[in-house]
């Protein structure tokens, strides 16, 4: 491998790895305040791309947008996308998780639930909006617009980027800074004490839901914008972007971001070095690493602690 | 309590399921005749399956409205999902309906696979328009229900080799398949051929559902290959083909019959320009045999046929044909043996099949997309002259 082949890879490496970020966060957050690992987050993940779908079909963008347009079609569909995202996973919590919680159900039936509501949610969706493939309208016309070390960047990887490294700051100001993030890193402490400190849980709990499901759905968005809307979207990239939160210490928001990155670097750099039946195997390759000799994860800690 | 709270659960739910059971093995024969499809009728490649189906329902329809037959025609659906462990169930399905007396399909060579051995079990015919997986007719399969309407991988891999070499004149060619059996058998066959008329190739495979074709892309570009042929379906090559125009390929492109539908072109825009598309059957819609069979599909289901569409209808008219003969008490063995020997002059083409039911005749046709359309160019060899 050359060295411009090397900084070609790695650029396609972090823009696939800040997507992964983006999803491994969902699963970090709601680890971090119910220690639960919300397998149906790459559901909520597909939600949104079609989301983003259904709100591109009402406003169709035609061919050629102007340069405006193009920027207010996109964050008609990335609304489009937060919003889904948001409501499905809002409607997770309220429908499948809270229940078990009001009854002190074990870790494993919140486990199962999780799978259980992956399997529905997605062939759900197959079934509301059919198990063709769509394609997600132009918004805008693609093309190169600069290059980092020689390797070119355009617009679509540009906006992923840029997408993906201003919702993470956000969150980790939200985390850090707001009343909200002070409930957020209460209840992953010690939910009980921090009941008792008059931190509304359930409140804190739904709130982190929608937040970790805005995330996963503009990532949908942004994934979509690369391929295409499938009710099966979400699986593969939901399942990695798991590994990539272990990967960072799960509970750990900085350190989902670098296991994404981690992960999206590994899985890509695979590809002209092993060739592309190995990316997954790589990809877990590092989990089993990282678990083999720092089992709690790179960065190891929760959100109650990081921050 | 939660002890308590499972079985309260479990008690409904097991008299649930033997209930259902219970009525869902006696569905036995009723008089009528039925034609089985198999193939994709939900899942990631169904538009692929739709076509199929609509040609086999198109051609039942009009046998039963003609009204020269003293018995019921009866469509009877298979779902396999274009998936090999799916496709046991909906070829048990089939077989268990003791009305179907054939079967147009499986639609898929991994599906054809793992159910042929189902059917050859129970004597039930399959006559396949589309799985052109060259080792399905292998004699040590022993595949005896299986025949092939259609020129198997051999003849459209050997194909794309012969054109990127005389016609295009390629010096080297990135291979990609997409692991399934129908990828990987396309890419060995059109592997040989390349490197037969001495043109450098780089093979790779790059699973189905990859997440991200961008590296793979930029490794096409790097690889400086001035061809590129997929093996693949279009689910994939859609997002691959764009990929591929913003790594800024410029080459030339081609896929298989897995990738001829207009799905590719509406999932792919722009970057499916100039793509070729080989596939064993004709373009319906412009060969002039059948103007009118295209004409009668557009009033039916309102949409143009797409790939096999024709060639479905072929078959299900040659096994009606087949069934007159014998009339509605025909049994499933004789009508596999009388299949099997039978020459049908079909719109598309004819049917005739050889040793271990593999199709005779060779042609494969060539497409290329065009101003957002996927045009007919011809007999691929005729081209490459």
């Amino acid at each position: 491998m050359s060295l411009q082949e090397f900084w070609d890879y790695l650029v396609l490496g972090v823009m696939l790895g800040s997507l992964y970020a983006v999803i491994a966060i969902g699963y970090t957050l709601v680890y971090g305040v119910l220690q639960l690992i919300n397998f149906a987050h790459s559901e909520v993940f597909m939600l949104g791309a079609y989301g983003s779908l259904i709100v591109l079909q009402l406003v169709n963008p035609g061919d050629n947008p102007t340069a405006l347009a193009s920027i207010g079609f996109v964050a008609l569909a990335m609304a489009g996308s937060a919003l889904f995202g948001g409501v499905t996973a809002y409607g997770l919590e309220k429908v499948a998780y809270r229940p078990l919680r009001r009854r002190g159900a074990p870790r494993l039936i919140f486990l199962i639930t999780a799978i259980g509501a992956s399997f529905f949610l997605y062939n759900l969706a197959g079934k509301l909006f059919g198990r063709d493939p769509l394609p997600l309208p132009e918004m805008y016309q693609n093309r190169e617009i600069f290059s980092i070390f020689g390797a070119g960047v355009n617009i679509t990887q540009m906006l992923q980027f840029a997408t993906a490294v201003v919702m993470m700051i956000a969150l980790d100001l939200l985390v850090n800074r707001t009343k909200l993030g002070k409930g957020i890193r209460a209840v992953a402490q010690d939910a009980e004490v921090a009941g008792l400190m008059g931190v509304n849980i359930d409140k804190v709990i739904s709130r982190t839901f929608i937040v970790g499901g805005v995330l996963g759905g503009v990532a949908g968005f942004l994934f979509a914008n690369l391929n295409q809307v499938s009710y099966t979207m979400g699986f593969i990239p939901g399942i990695t972007a798991f590994a990539a939160a272990v990967v960072g210490g799960i509970g750990n928001i900085r350190g989902a971001m670098f296991g994404g990155i981690l992960i999206g670097i590994v899985e890509t750099m695979t590809v002209p070095l092993l060739g592309d039946e190995w990316r997954a195997v790589s990809a877990m390759v590092v989990l089993i690493l990282v678990l083999m000799f720092r089992p709690m994860g790179i960065l190891g800690e929760r959100v109650g602690r990081a921050a | 309590m939660l002890n308590k709270t499972i079985v309260k659960l479990a008690i409904p739910l097991a008299v649930g399921a033997l209930a259902l059971t219970g009525c869902g093995s006696d569905s036995g024969s009723d008089g009528a005749v039925k034609i089985a499809f198999q193939g994709p009728l939900s899942g990631d490649n169904v538009a692929l399956g739709e076509n199929m189906q609509n040609g086999v329902k198109l051609a039942i329809q009009q046998a039963n409205a003609k009204g020269d037959l003293d018995f019921e025609l009866e469509y009877v659906a298979g779902d396999d999902q274009g998936l090999p462990d799916k496709a046991t169930a909906a070829a048990q399905k089939i077989i268990d309906d003791e009305g179907v007396v054939a079967v147009v399909g499986p639609a898929f060579s991994g599906p054809t696979n793992t159910s042929s051995p189902l059917y050859a079990e129970s004597g039930l015919v399959t006559v396949s328009p589309s799985a052109t997986n060259p080792l399905l007719t292998d004699k040590e399969n022993g595949f005896t229900s299986f025949l092939r309407g259609v020129p198997n991988d051999n003849m459209q891999g050997a194909g794309m080799a012969t054109y990127y070499a005389k016609k295009l004149q390629a010096k080297k060619v990135y291979l990609i398949d997409d692991k399934t059996d129908y990828g990987v058998g396309l890419a060995t066959v059109a592997e040989k051929g390349l490197k037969d008329a001495g043109i450098e190739v780089v093979k790779k495979s790059v699973p189905q559902k990859t997440p991200d074709y961008s590296a793979t892309a930029k490794d096409v570009v790097n690889s400086k290959a001035d061809a590129l042929i997929y093996a693949g379906y279009y689910q994939d090559l859609a997002p691959f083909a764009k990929k591929l125009k913003d790594a800024g390929y410029k080459g030339a492109g081609i896929s298989g019959d897995g990738s001829n539908d207009a799905k590719f072109v509406e999932l792919a825009g722009d970057a499916s320009e100039n793509w070729f598309l080989t596939c064993p059957c004709t373009d319906a819609t412009v060969e002039a045999g059948t103007k009118k069979f295209a004409e009668d599909y557009q009033k039916e289901f309102g949409r143009a046929p797409g790939t096999y569409s024709a060639e479905a209808y072929d078959i299900t008219n040659m096994i009606i044909e087949e069934v007159k003969k014998s009339g509605a008490d025909v049994e499933r063995e004789a009508l596999r043996d009388a299949l099997a020997k039978a020459s049908y002059k079909g719109l598309t083409k004819t049917f005739e099949f050889g040793e271990n039911g593999e199709f005779k005749g060779t042609d494969v046709y060539l497409y290329q997309v065009k101003g957002g359309k996927i045009g007919y160019q011809g007999n691929i060899n005729e081209l490459a002259g």
